[in-house]
């Protein structure tokens, strides 16, 4: 008999192979980091649950742009169309005369993202690419200007506080202390929300509805010639994208209990993106992967003052320097990014080795999409 | 109607800036084929240069004793005036930045439009990230005493400053400049068949590199002048130029991407609608002035909609 484990590694590419090493290598230093003390257990929990939440974000821009090929430039708007939607019906503070629970929260979030997904997508997505860019970046624009502005609706710059926790009003789940358990809460509510994410959109993606995306993507023609309303399958995915990137927003909004319009700047959507092309564009894995090494750059250039360097050292100004590096070396040396779509291609059972570990799914199976 | 009047003024003092940093945009769109992200970042670094050269050379202007600090019209341009000076070092170190950026990055990517366009983002992060480092993200301005209106305006009921009356001239001269440079001179036409058939100007024996080397310098050389006008005018930090990227791809898009002449156009219309939006609310239309940013996009995208090919734009795919 042959050890799961190890033909599970065999059939990992070499770049598939350097990731997972490289994740367990972050996990071993993460819990040695909270074992020794160096890490406050309460804050390293904390890393995680956002790690989780840029995975979400880059899941949701994987449906638009690893799938359908939409370049969306609106990702903060719809992170923040969710925070605030949650914000608005469950904060103490929001200018709402009532308050209900988050869980009805998350629903207002996410059908007001696929509200605005609808009335954004039908002037824009007929649009060819680089146009789409700078409209759906316009139009996130005037998403923040509004939340910014409509004072009596958002309570203007200042945002919403006194979120409750997600599990605030819960029986038992309310009740546990503040800090480390609650974040540990946070940090399992997120692998909830991430794991039903996934596990859908790679439904999604290997059903004939993903299948006519992936067409669109490789030629729009084509698929219009072969009876596919294009259009309607854009549309889908820009809804399907949008929400998953509201759900983000309303998990970062119970978690952060605060949400401001200065949140929704245009970089959170640039960050995003690098998360996407660098984990490898289409692929899901991909975006999991980016999204954790965008929490390192990101939280890790926090750490980056401290002893080392002088108290006003620009670590805002480094972190953009070394994410502007990235995307540029990116698109240097790689450009398919480090896990791009191999197996996630290819449905399981299909193929002769009887599953992801098949030769037909190694370095020559599945096939780019774009 | 003297209030209208200062709009217009308010206006066109704007789409100067807007038109500088527009025609740029367009140009290297026509010639290289992507839309440059990095644009609005060029001229951010083109103004900051410009301000390290003008307090640089008034403290020399100062110590040698021909110290020339009135903020007047005389303050701006008489003399040996710092401020000429700073212009120009502005405008060649966004020229120098945005050719370093051809040869280091963007020629050496062998990729769609869309990737470049993704790179450029990342170009951009780069030249804000050292704006930043350099100078920090406070709020700096040209220490220039503040004039107050010009009396010959203010006797029309409008309030100028030396500023805008530099601005505004200034605009016009290079804008002049450019049009004799595309229309009379060699390059010019070189320029304008590189960017009709790069592949046929090439074949007739025009060195495109050469040229998309001139497009590069005189595109963000004029982006650099006019982020020298907006910190004249307003203020620099490091996201000024980012923050105007978008008005300015309106007017791009609203002239026609890739028309040097839609470009002025479009930036002359985006940049007096721009500063009208406050007057919409006295005529009725009750739309604050925050949401001046706001209507240009929606002017963009209500363009892309209509006539993707914008104004003076030849049809597109």
């Amino acid at each position: 008999m042959t050890n799961p484990v190890t033909s599970w590694y065999d059939g990992l590419t070499q770049a598939e192979s350097n990731v997972a090493w490289t994740v367990g290598v972050m996990c071993v230093l993460f819990v040695i980091g909270v074992g020794s003390g160096v890490l406050n257990l309460a804050y390293g929990l904390y890393l995680l649950a956002l790690a989780g939440m840029y995975v979400l974000l880059s899941l949701g821009l994987n449906v638009h742009w690893g799938y359908a090929g939409l370049i969306n430039f609106s990702v903060a708007a719809f992170w923040g169309l969710g925070a605030y939607g949650t914000a608005l019906v469950s904060a103490r503070d929001s200018p709402l005369p009532f308050t209900v629970d988050p869980i009805v929260g998350l629903f207002v979030g996410l059908g007001l993202a696929a509200v605005v997904a609808v009335i954004i997508g039908v002037p824009t997505l007929r649009l060819r690419t680089d146009y789409l860019a700078i409209a759906t970046l316009g139009l996130a624009e005037v998403i923040r200007s509004v939340f910014n502005n409509q004072q009596a609706w958002t309570n203007g710059p200042s945002g919403i506080l006194g979120l409750p926790l997600f599990f605030g009003n819960w029986p038992v789940l309310g009740d546990v202390p503040r800090g480390a358990p609650t974040y540990f809460l946070d940090v399992v509510l997120v692998a909830v929300f991430i794991g039903v994410t996934y596990w859908a959109l790679r439904r999604l993606h290997l059903s004939p509805w993903g299948r006519t995306v992936r067409t669109i993507r490789a030629d729009e023609d084509l698929a219009e010639a072969l009876g596919k309303d294009a259009f309607r399958f854009k549309m889908e995915a820009f809804v399907v994208g949008s929400v998953v990137m509201a759900l983000a927003g309303v998990f970062y909004a119970h978690l952060n209990l605060a949400i401001t319009p200065s949140a929704l700047d245009p970089t959170q959507t640039f960050y995003v993106w690098i998360a996407v092309i660098l984990g490898g564009s289409g692929s899901n894995r991909g975006a999991f992967f980016g999204g954790l090494v965008l929490v390192i750059i990101v939280e890790g250039t926090r750490f980056l003052g401290g002893d080392l360097l002088p108290a006003a050292f620009p670590t805002a100004a480094v972190r953009l320097l070394v994410i502007g590096l990235l995307i540029v070396g990116v698109m240097y040396f790689r450009q398919e990014g480090i896990l791009p779509p191999q197996h996630e291609l290819v449905t399981p059972g299909t193929t002769d080795g009887g599953g992801p570990a098949g030769p037909a799914a190694g370095e020559n199976g599945g096939g780019r999409s774009d | 109607m003297s209030a209208l009047l200062q709009y217009v003024v308010n206006g066109l003092v704007y789409s100067a800036i807007i038109v500088l940093a527009s025609i740029g945009l367009s140009l290297v769109y026509s010639i290289r084929g992507f839309a440059n992200f990095a644009h609005g970042d060029t001229l951010t670094v083109g103004a900051y240069a410009a301000l390290i050269t003008f307090s640089g050379t008034s403290a020399l202007l100062a110590t040698s004793g021909s110290a020339n600090a009135e903020g007047g019209l005389a303050g701006l341009l008489g003399g040996p005036a710092a401020f000429v000076v700073a212009l120009a070092v502005g405008m060649a170190v966004a020229a120098v930045v945005a050719i370093a950026s051809e040869r280091l990055v963007f020629s050496k990517l062998d990729t769609s439009s869309i990737g470049l366009l993704i790179a450029s983002i990342g170009v951009a992060f780069v030249m804000r990230a050292i704006v930043q480092i350099f100078f920090g993200n406070i709020q700096q301005a040209y220490q220039l005493p503040r004039s107050g209106p010009l009396p010959f305006f203010s006797a029309l009921g409008v309030a100028v400053t030396a500023r805008d009356v530099v601005v505004v001239v200034a605009t016009l001269v290079l804008v002049a400049a450019l049009h004799a440079i595309l229309q009379y001179t060699s390059l010019g036409r070189q320029m304008r068949a590189t960017s009709d058939n790069r592949d046929l100007a090439r074949a007739s024996g025009i060195r495109t590199s050469r040229i998309v080397d001139a497009t590069w310098a005189i595109g963000a050389g004029l982006a650099g002048a006019g982020g020298v006008f907006l910190g004249l005018s307003l203020r620099l930090e490091p996201l000024m130029g980012f923050n105007i990227l978008l008005v300015v791809f309106a007017a791009v898009i609203l002239g026609g991407i890739g028309s040097v002449y839609g470009a002025m156009l479009g930036g002359l219309v985006i940049g007096v609608v721009h500063e009208f939006v406050p007057a919409l609310s006295s005529l009725g239309i009750p739309i604050s002035a925050q949401y001046a940013n706001a209507v240009a996009f929606l002017i963009m995208v209500v363009i892309l909609l209509v006539r993707p090919q914008g104004i003076m734009g030849e049809a597109v795919k």
